[in-house]
């Protein structure tokens, strides 16, 4: 049996360094048995919700709990949740094996588990050379390995897929996929949506320590921002057109030449009729799915925080 | 239990452990060579002064083992300080999320190596100074001092080593808590027993020598010292105060 995954829950959480707030009033759920990709451009404070989540950063008010818990009341933390963290680090003298062994010993973890992981995350063969050599790669593989070795039904990953190879991106994304289907918690930080697109189930959005979206990956992508690429010599009349049709809302015409325009918020067949009723002749209609990319940094861009959801 | 398995795994499983155990014994033996060989009748100073043929002198010499501490000191302040230096204590705290477990389990460890490298430099010392009076007319060596040497140095290292995890947990730079405890030490400590006489006695500085009971060996002296159980209070008080502000202040700081 797998060991059960909880609840993460994070309530009206803040944090401040000095001036400088770097989470403020965020409150989200993660829920296990999915994979949960937190999401959030540079410094827009995912790596301090994880601490305070970790109970390495206290907050300034609010909560961060794990199961209903504060991590330092829970009685054996490595059995329960697995972080790796950006900062953490490794002694460069201890070789990758010394380093677990460490975490099994003050986790009362039997020693065999330490080469376990190394197997699992396809270190053995560096098992016993010291750290101050590893890639970056292979320092993100060990962290990795340290997460596992408690066996823990909450795995809590900051930017987990800095510095892997494709391959280690497309083992660690079955291996996350996996741990989710048995249960567990999966929760992973990226400042890059297209990056784990592939991955995740539900996406927690913030910008500037705020929450911006949270909800299921097709919420997200059904909020409208399917694009359609459309090429007509009558581009002015078809986008007088799609520009009234846009006053129902939710359609964003865009001008690419002037023979080509990006329509995001209407179905390509839609937007057929339309041409159709108007007599403009298509040279092209094609869908060109949700651009993820300009979706999240339409919702992270200034001034947009707290306010799409 | 656990933690005290591995802290000891984070130790020997780095080199510092063993380039201080390399320092104590050096200078052990240095500091026996000096006062088998820097006497007034050795340097022809004195010819008529053979302190060689004094029971105390000669059975003293063995105290030269503590003059080993400040490694001890250094060991705990880098057993500690070292876990910020190299972000470990980003790991160290997930698998035990109650900070203060972490100092005592560190204390508890470090205690029973500095106890360890005190057998260690008395041993040297020892050793040394029975191959360096070979060669020498001296009077023989008190076999009880010399265990009461013995014992005093494994229980001073044991509670220095203690001391310097308490530093380090105060004092988280590891460049800074190291100059910082060689200045106070070697400078500030020396300077206030000089200038303010009761005092001295009552530093760390002071209490170890207690300890040790080796102030009036090593020609340090002049200063008078604790009682060696007092001294023994005071350095275990210095170690229990430091670990408790540690954890009131920077023990619960923010790791980011
Ligand atoms: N120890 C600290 N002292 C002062 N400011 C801090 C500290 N830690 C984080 N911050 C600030 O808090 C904000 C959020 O930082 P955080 O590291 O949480 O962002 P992030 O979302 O993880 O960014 P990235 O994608 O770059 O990892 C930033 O403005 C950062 O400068
Ligand atoms: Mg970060």
């Amino acid at each position: 049996m797998s060991p059960r995954g909880e609840v993460l829950t994070v309530t009206s959480l803040t944090k401040r360094f000095g001036k400088v707030s770097a989470v403020l009033d965020l409150s989200f759920a993660v829920q296990p048995g999915r994979v949960t990709g937190f999401l959030g451009p540079n410094g827009s404070g995912k790596t301090t919700t994880l601490r305070c989540l970790l109970g390495l950063v206290q907050p300034t008010s609010g909560t961060a709990q794990v199961g209903g818990h504060d991590y330092r009341e829970l009685p054996h933390p490595a059995a329960v949740v697995g972080a790796t963290l950006e900062a953490s680090g490794f002694h460069p003298g201890r070789t990758a094996r010394g380093h677990l062994r460490v975490i099994t010993d003050a986790a009362a973890l039997p020693q065999a588990r330490a080469d376990e992981v190394l197997e699992l995350v396809g270190l053995t063969e560096a098992a016993g050379r010291k750290v101050g050599g590893f890639s970056l790669g292979m320092r993100q593989r060990l962290a990795l390995a340290a997460a596992l070795v408690g066996d823990p039904g909450v795995l809590i990953l900051d930017e987990p897929a800095n510095g892997l190879d494709p391959e280690g991106i497309a083992w660690l994304r079955s291996f996350l996929r996996a741990r989710a289907e048995e249960g567990r918690t999966v929760l992973v930080s990226s400042h890059v949506l297209s990056e784990v697109q592939q991955t995740v189930d539900d996406v927690i959005i913030i910008s500037k320590g705020r929450l911006v979206q949270a909800g299921s990956l097709e919420e997200l992508t059904g909020a409208g921002l399917t694009q359609v690429r459309v090429r007509t010599p009558q581009l002015e009349v078809l986008r007088a057109a799609l520009l009234a049709e846009a006053g129902s809302g939710g359609v964003h015409v865009e001008v690419v030449s002037p023979v080509e325009l990006m329509v995001s918020g209407l179905e390509a067949a839609e937007i057929g009729h339309l041409a159709l009723r108007q007599q403009v002749e298509l040279h092209e209609l094609t869908p060109v799915g949700t651009d993820l990319e300009a979706l999240f940094l339409e919702l992270t861009a200034d001034g947009n925080p707290g306010g799409a959801a | 239990m656990s933690m005290v398995r591995s802290e000891f795994r984070k130790v020997t499983t780095t080199k510092v452990l063993l380039w201080l155990t390399i320092a104590t014994i050096a200078f052990s033996a240095l500091n026996v060579v000096l006062l088998v060989f820097l006497t007034p009748r050795a340097m022809d100073i004195d010819s008529d002064l053979n302190l060689l043929l004094d029971p105390a002198y000669v059975t003293n010499i063995l105290g030269a083992a503590g003059s080993s501490s400040i490694f001890i000191l250094i060991l705990g302040i880098i057993g500690m300080t070292s876990e910020y230096r190299h972000m470990t204590i980003t790991s160290t705290f997930l698998v035990t999320p109650k900070r203060p477990r972490v100092l005592i389990a560190k204390g508890i460890t470090y205690a029973l190596l500095g106890a360890a490298l005190g057998l260690i430099a008395f041993i040297t010392s020892f050793a040394v100074t029975l191959i360096a009076l070979m060669t020498e007319d001296h009077a023989p060596v008190d076999a009880i001092i010399a265990l009461q040497i013995l014992g005093g140095v494994v229980l001073a290292f044991a509670i220095y080593a203690f001391v310097g995890v308490s530093v380090g947990a105060l004092i988280r730079n590891q460049v800074a808590a190291i100059v910082g405890a060689l200045v106070w030490v070697l400078i500030v400590e020396a300077l206030l027993t000089v200038f303010v006489d009761w005092i001295g006695k009552w530093l760390p500085g002071g209490a170890l020598n207690a300890v040790l009971q080796t102030t009036n060996v090593t020609g340090r002296g002049g200063a008078d010292i604790l009682p060696t159980a007092t001294g023994v209070v005071v350095l275990l008080g210095y170690a229990v105060i430091f670990g408790i502000l540690a954890s009131l202040t920077t023990l619960r700081r923010d790791i980011t």
